[in-house]
């Protein structure tokens, strides 16, 4: 899905260096492979090898801070502290989700999946819901995520959001979107 | 018959020429396999996004969903 979130484009961003590393060492190892295969030559005479065991444990060392280095940047963007607009509470039941805004007046509703016989042509089967949660766009908001019986997990692909809702314990996440819509 | 002599072969060192010359060869596919990933994927990407939101105005786009009834909080 499209990134609604800056948190969700440096992910992406992330997740296309990665990739590309992969496809680096990927394509570097078959070639080899296939070099390994296509010949008759052998080295019979012993060897000593100290120049290249340097080069391949230097290289995957300077790969892995590659990888590395932007990961931890976004690791420690996800948990900077923006002061919220707003907090919603997000608490996980066996089988629906409970939200309670109690920053300025009470209000707290459950919000149950919709079956698949009452969805109207045109919405998504198993992502529909009968009371769906509203939230600014362009602001900061705190989620705290807990559950009430069992381990959930509260998602939201294209804002870059999953935190586990565990019973005893609150999470906190922070969204903001950057587009109006629905995710 | 005439005996030529031919040139001899090469007999030595052959496979430390072959591993010189495909290592070096591997190391560039490998980096041009990279360096096509990263300008045929994830430079567009990240131009994609600039553009989407270089003239995006969240305002009227919220009208456009509102006036397409997606919305159930607001008509």
């Amino acid at each position: 899905q499209n990134a609604a979130s800056p948190i969700m484009e440096e992910l992406i961003a992330f997740h296309d260096h990665a990739l590309m590393i992969i496809f680096l060492i990927s394509s570097l190892v078959l070639y080899i492979i296939s070099l390994m295969l296509t010949t008759k030559l052998t080295h019979t005479s012993t060897m000593n090898a100290q120049e290249i065991e340097m080069i391949w444990t230097i290289l995957p060392a300077m790969i892995l801070i590659m990888i590395a280095l932007p990961s931890l940047r976004i690791l420690y963007m996800t948990d900077e502290f923006n002061k919220p607009y707003l907090t919603l509470k997000a608490i996980g039941h066996q089988w629906y989700w409970s939200y309670e805004y109690s920053d300025y007046e009470d209000l707290a509703f459950d919000s149950y999946i919709m079956p698949t016989y009452f969805l109207e042509p045109g919405e998504f089967r198993l992502l529909e819901v009968d009371n769906r949660t509203t939230l600014p766009m362009e602001a900061d908001i705190r989620v705290l995520i807990s559950s009430q019986d069992v381990l959930h997990s509260w998602a939201v692909p294209s804002l870059g959001v999953k935190t586990d809702a565990i019973p005893g314990r609150l999470n906190q996440a922070m969204v903001a979107s950057m587009r109006p819509g629905l995710y | 018959m005439a005996s030529e002599v031919l040139a001899k072969p090469q007999m030595r060192g052959l496979l430390a020429r072959r591993l010189r010359i495909h290592m070096v060869g591997a190391f560039l596919v490998s980096l041009g396999v990279a360096a096509l990933y990263k300008f045929a994927v994830a430079e567009p990407r990240k131009r994609a996004y600039a553009d989407f939101y270089k003239n995006y105005s969240p305002e009227k786009d919220f009208e456009e969903m509102k006036k397409a009834g997606i919305f159930r909080s607001i008509k």
